[in-house]
């Protein structure tokens, strides 16, 4: 087998199994992915009930209820809008009421949200991306986040909410030395 | 000084690391036989399989062809490297590595260094911190800590809360001093004292405003004795903040009236009557006779005074203390960009987010002419979560 | 004073690599052998400065020293001692500064055993190493110092984010670096080819020691990550597809790669080009991977803070570094000569095919990994790829490879003998058959394709294993001669046998937990029982406790065999709280028996007094881990032998061998 005919074997042999990696990957694509909605992108994109989603916003406080079962109900806000979700199973160790998380499952015909998992933050400085780019984006991001942080409503300083107007940006969760 | 000296040996190692290898002459041993000896190992590696019968002679022969030819193309291409001096180019470009590297190692090096380094800084390991100084000489936040440790160990030790909540009221430490009067109300009872007390702590931890919870706590403390001066003097601010300045009026006139002519805080109370119109009564009783005045609840009515006046005095002296130097020297000499940087950090840790804003607008405006140390202000800035 | 001199460390080891970056290449560059002896001396000094420095950093942390703002944010004085050790590089600076410690112990390990090298290559190595040293500890010094200081230090610190104190946190990132960071050897190694614009066979004799001991480190430390994870996050999942995770595994897919195009090139002469590429690409992945870690575009447990003006710098060391890298690799490839011919079907064939797989492989994980985050930069839609896609894409192109493994050892150099080779695999494959019907008749439940999992685990390694008994001539001849003819093989023969077992190994342990897995979730009140597998589990009640630096709420369970009295074993999974972080974890119990597991989980406690739990029966789950155990320790076998062992030329036959150059030419 001369120089030339070796190569071509490897290019077309290199080249058939890219394309079938490709078609792999493109099928996968269209079947396998999430999209990630706030509250509002679920209201507003009227998206079907039984289409897999991501749902992410704030853990509305007062509303988490416990069933039997290790049955759950809470609602998910981001300010604007609210979708109550019902999950079944153990919440994640930092699953906390006005805390950020996001929740993976579909929408049922009654508009209750059905997760099939729920995903809290790692530890107190993290707060999921798309959760805060999702209150950013309705301008709920800051004053939420900074009460729900301050766990009590009553240790918040009166001039917070100023200050969020201000630094709107805030996603430098390590907040340093203060 | 040691640590200058540290730093000293440390760039001569540096400097000694490449200078000496420098300095020394190659035999020219170190010539280019590396490659050669790999392709060799490789055919003897070929006679072995073929030995131990791996490999069919056809194969091995194949084999060493293609290795011998890999050995010949490799003797050919190796050079003699030289280590003398290649003509005076070598020689010069040895001698501008020898004192590029001696100058601009140490020089560059230390420059970078003083840029980022805090060389005043002695490390401060906690043990070290926590053993017990001469008393008076100790920052009150090491006393804090220990005393905490304490609590932690013993938390129903009621005098130990007692002991600390005044200390984190002036501290600023406005939560936990509400939790330790909590506790201290708890575990050793309830008295007027203790219940004006944790209305006070309440009403620092809300901004000044007297909150609902407070307002209960000095009304509390009323029902069990009508006279408590504190209890009496925060209600009257309740009236006042409710803008019934009329009934603040009354209730401040007659606890100006009832005060003692030397009780330390009378002039406070009078400035807050002042404050609302009212008239200051004279004092009710003589001073000649202040020996034999039935004891004013001295403590707590040195309490309000001191609460007052130490946690602005006393709190302002500690930020002082602790920055006021660099702060004023800042003033006077604003081109230290490593000064402002340092009293931004320092704002921050004692928890004055306002004030380091400030500096950071000061600082600003002492480079607005330098970019690139406007930048590094605005690195720290973000990186403490200031920003804006 | 120490943190300073710690400081002061770093500055100078950033000054001798622009040192060592510049002189030897120079010297290289005029053949002049004093400038190219510069490298050695001067890498391991850096290493030494760094070292110094990182020790400074974790003195300060176990003397608990709040005037370091890096132990004030990240440490707590009541830790354990190892955690305050492990804290350390339990941070984006501390992690930073142990990735370039590890950097500059590869340089000096150079220095050190590279004494068989071309002086002129060793003297390029060193440079492009110190290149790449230098742009990382100018980052540390501009955006990620470990050694800022607080003037009035505070006397407690933050603690260090309580899922790392865990002696993982020992382990894991240690041995990650050491492979990520391995691959630079590898990397410099194809630069400083590129730059003197000749490769040749000996060159990948020269690389594939570090790309073994990279690829090894990079495979325990991902191993050693997946069990952490397993255990720590309470969920029981090994391998999640999660984007950081995604960055250890592309290296790891490309690094293997490498070893194997490396052994084609040491052998024949071929696969040149191809493999400079490859090293090229691996290290870029590991510098992709520390750029999605550290730059914050991912948020995960390993971002540890993210802060935009970091992300650009990794970002620009990273373009820099890969494009200049691909730039003089597009520049001075047609310069390597082409080396040996091969048939399709030989030994080079069949590692062109492991490459060609691997690398497509890799790339499904890059789309999977980086097309979201491509996705939301252009078009601001946020959407998650997860384990769905993964498997979809990844698995197809790996069941390839795994039905190749077997035969690529045993075919003939140049030209193989394909009938042969499958003829000599048709026992290992009978067996694999034999397995997938045993399987389908003893179980009953789990996903069609499970059985045939463990039949293609069972070939891989079997066939694994033909390769050995056809070189010894097991069965053929007798037992003392293929005794002593074991004896005699090459070390690298055992350890190709062992890491390919290895794989199927893994692969039982990854078919069976994902396929036999059961799980039980409840709420249960004290003295409930539940019964999972052939297990009977019974929660005796709560108890609390105290930690050194959180509170934890122990639960009992005991357990028995279902049906019987005797209690076997008491599992006693905790949830911590921590409150300086006001944050908490969950830590499993787990019982092993043999290499199966049964994982306890804590929720919460309910108003009702009873007590949310997982319970989990993981069947062969142990053999995970177990498989890449044996894959390292193949890697480790290979790496000791004596034609691979770092430095194997004697000095003596080096003197011996120029007195003989004049070996006349053949033709």
């Amino acid at each position: 087998m001369t120089r030339k005919q070796r190569r071509l074997v490897l290019i077309g042999s290199g080249l058939g199994v890219l394309a079938i990696s490709v078609g792999l990957v493109l099928s996968a694509l269209k079947d396998s992915i999430v999209f990630f909605n706030s509250p509002t992108d679920i209201v507003e994109k009227k998206v079907a009930p039984g289409t897999r989603v991501r749902l992410g916003g704030l853990v509305l406080p007062g509303t988490l209820q416990r069933g039997d079962a290790l049955q759950v109900r809470f609602e998910v806000s981001d300010g604007k809008t609210q979708i109550p979700v019902s999950y079944q199973g153990i919440l994640p160790d930092l699953f906390r009421e006005g805390q950020g998380v996001v929740t993976e499952g579909a929408l049922e015909p009654g508009g209750t949200f059905k997760a099939s998992s729920v995903l809290a933050k790692h530890d107190e400085n993290y707060m999921p991306k798309e959760v805060a780019d999702a209150l950013k984006k309705t301008g709920h991001w800051k004053d939420e986040y900074e009460k729900a942080k301050a766990g009590k409503p009553g240790t918040v300083k009166p001039d917070v909410g100023k200050a969020a107007a201000t630094t709107p940006v805030a996603d430098t969760p390590k907040g340093s030395v203060q | 000084m040691t640590l200058w000296m540290a730093f000293l040996l440390m760039t001569a190692a540096a400097v000694f690391a490449v200078l000496w290898p420098l300095s020394r002459r190659r035999d020219a041993v170190q010539a280019d036989p590396s490659d050669v000896v790999v392709y060799r190992d490789q055919l003897e590696e070929i006679a072995r399989d073929r030995a131990a019968g791996r490999i069919a002679e056809t194969e091995a022969e194949a084999a060493r062809v293609e290795v011998s030819r890999r050995l010949i193309a490799a003797a050919d291409a190796s050079e003699p490297i030289s280590s003398k001096p290649v003509g005076p180019a070598g020689l010069w470009r040895r001698r501008i590595a020898a004192v590029a590297v001696l100058v601009a190692l140490p020089v560059g090096c230390g420059a970078l260094y003083l840029a980022f380094g805090s060389p005043q800084l002695p490390a401060q390991p906690l043990a070290a911190r926590m053993e017990p100084q001469p008393a008076g000489q100790q920052p009150v936040a090491e006393l804090v800590t220990r005393v905490e440790g304490h609590l932690e160990r013993n938390p129903d030790d009621g005098q130990g809360w007692e002991v600390v909540a005044p200390v984190y009221l002036r501290l600023g430490r406005y939560a936990d001093a509400v939790r330790a009067r909590q506790n201290a109300l708890r575990l050793l009872g309830a008295s007027a004292a203790r219940e004006a007390d944790l209305g006070e702590a309440l009403v620092a931890a809300g901004n000044g405003v007297i909150t609902a919870d407070a307002k209960a706590a000095f009304d509390r403390a009323l029902a069990r004795d009508a006279k408590d001066v504190k209890a009496r003097y925060f209600i009257g601010l309740a009236a006042e903040q409710d803008g019934r300045r009329d009934d603040a009026a009354k209730i401040w006139s007659a606890l100006a009236a009832d005060a003692p002519s030397d009780a330390p805080w009378l002039g406070f109370v009078r400035q807050a009557l002042a404050r609302v119109g009212g008239t200051v009564p004279a004092p009710a009783e003589s001073p000649n006779t202040n020996m034999a005045a039935p004891a004013a609840p001295g403590p707590s009515a040195a309490d309000v005074a001191a609460a007052k006046d130490m946690s602005e005095t006393d709190r302002n002296e500690m930020i002082r203390g602790m920055v006021a130097r660099l702060a004023d020297r800042l003033r006077t000499e604003p081109a230290d960009l490593e000064g402002w940087l340092r009293l931004l950090r320092a704002y921050m840790v004692l928890g004055q987010r306002e004030k380091a804003m400030e500096a950071a607008d000061d600082a600003r405006r002492a480079f607005a002419a330098e970019p690139d140390k406007l930048r590094r202000i605005d690195e720290l800035v973000k990186g403490l979560g200031l920003a804006g | 004073m120490i943190p300073e001199l710690g400081h002061y460390a770093l500055v100078l080891a950033f000054g001798l690599a622009l040192v060592q970056a510049i002189v030897p290449i120079i010297g290289a560059r005029s053949r002049d052998a004093t400038l190219m002896g510069v490298a050695a001396p001067t890498a391991l000094a850096q290493f030494g400065f760094v070292a110094f420095s990182f020790a400074a950093l974790a003195a300060s942390y176990v003397v608990s020293d709040f005037s370091v703002l890096n132990v004030f944010e990240n440490s707590h004085s009541m830790m354990p001692l190892i955690y305050k050790l492990t804290s350390t590089w339990g941070n984006h600076e501390g992690s930073m500064l142990l990735w370039v410690l590890i950097l500059s112990l590869f340089g000096a390990m150079v220095a050190v055993f590279g004494r068989n090298l071309p002086a002129s290559l060793k003297a390029n190595v060193l440079g492009v190493q110190a290149w790449i040293a230098a742009a990382f500890y100018l980052f540390i010094l501009m955006t990620s110092n470990p050694f800022m200081r607080i003037a009035q230090p505070p006397l407690e610190g933050r603690d260090l984010n309580p899922i790392l104190q865990d002696m993982g946190l020992a382990i894991h990132p240690p041995m990650l670096y050491l492979g990520y960071v391995g691959f630079s050897i590898t990397f410099s190694f194809a630069m400083a080819a590129l730059i003197e614009g000749r490769i040749d066979a000996a060159w990948a004799r020269w690389v594939r020691p570090w790309a073994l001991a990279a690829w090894m480190f990079l495979t325990l430390g991902i191993s050693m990550g997946s069990y952490w994870a397993y255990y720590e996050l309470g969920w029981g999942g090994w391998w999640f597809w999660d984007p950081v995770e995604n960055a250890s595994l592309m290296p790891w897919i490309a690094g293997t790669a490498l070893l194997h195009s490396a052994v084609v090139m040491e052998k024949r002469d071929a696969l040149k080009v191809w493999t400079v590429l490859l090293a090229i690409l691996t290290f870029s992945l590991s510098l992709i991977g520390t750029f999605l870690v550290r730059s914050g575009v991912l948020t995960s447990v390993h971002t540890f803070a993210s802060d935009p003006s970091r992300g650009i710098f990794i970002l620009a060391i990273l373009t820099v570094f890969i494009g200049g890298a691909l730039a003089l690799f597009a520049w001075r490839a047609s310069l390597l000569r082409q080396g040996g011919l091969f048939a399709p079907i030989s030994r080079e064939g069949a590692l062109v095919f492991n490459n060609l797989f691997l690398t497509t492989a890799c790339a499904t994980v890059f789309v999977g990994t980086l097309y979201p985050l491509a996705l939301d930069a252009l078009t601001g839609e946020k959407i998650s790829v997860g384990a769905p896609f993964f498997n979809a894409t990844f698995a197809p192109l790996f069941l390839p490879l795994l039905l190749a493994a077997p035969f690529g050892p045993l075919l003939a150099w140049k030209r193989g003998d394909l009938y042969g080779a499958a003829q000599r695999l048709m026992w290992a494959a009978g067996a694999g058959l034999v397995v997938v019907a045993a399987t389908f008749a003893i179980m009953h439940g789990g996903p069609v394709l499970a059985p045939f999992g463990m039949g293609l685990a069972l070939y891989v390694i079997l066939g694994a294993l033909t390769d050995i008994a056809e070189r010894t001539a097991l069965w053929r001849a007798p037992w003392r001669t293929s005794l002593q003819r074991a004896r005699g093989l090459p070390r690298s023969v055992w350890g190709t046998a062992f890491a390919h077992a290895g794989l199927g190994v893994c692969l039982i342990g990854i078919v069976c937990e994902s396929s036999w897995n059961t799980e039980r979730i409840a709420a249960l009140k004290p003295g409930a029982t539940v019964d999972i597998s052939s297990y009977q589990l019974t929660f005796d009640g709560v108890t609390q406790r105290a930690g050194p630096n959180y509170r934890e709420l122990l639960a009992k369970f005991s357990v028995r065999h279902a049906g019987q009295a005797e209690t076997i074993a008491v599992l006693e999974p905790a949830k911590r709280n921590f409150p300086s972080r006001n944050s908490s974890t969950t830590e499993a119990a787990l019982m092993t028996r043999g290499v199966s597991q049964l994982y306890v989980s804590l929720g919460e406690p309910n108003e009702d007094g009873s007590i949310s739990v997982r319970i989990y029966h993981k069947p062969f789950v142990l053999l995970i881990w177990l498989g890449t155990l044996v894959m390292v320790f193949g890697g480790g076998l290979s790496l000791s032998d004596r034609r691979l062992r770092v430095g194997a030329p004697k000095p003596a036959k080096a003197k011996r061998s120029i007195e003989k150059p004049s070996l006349q030419p053949a033709e």
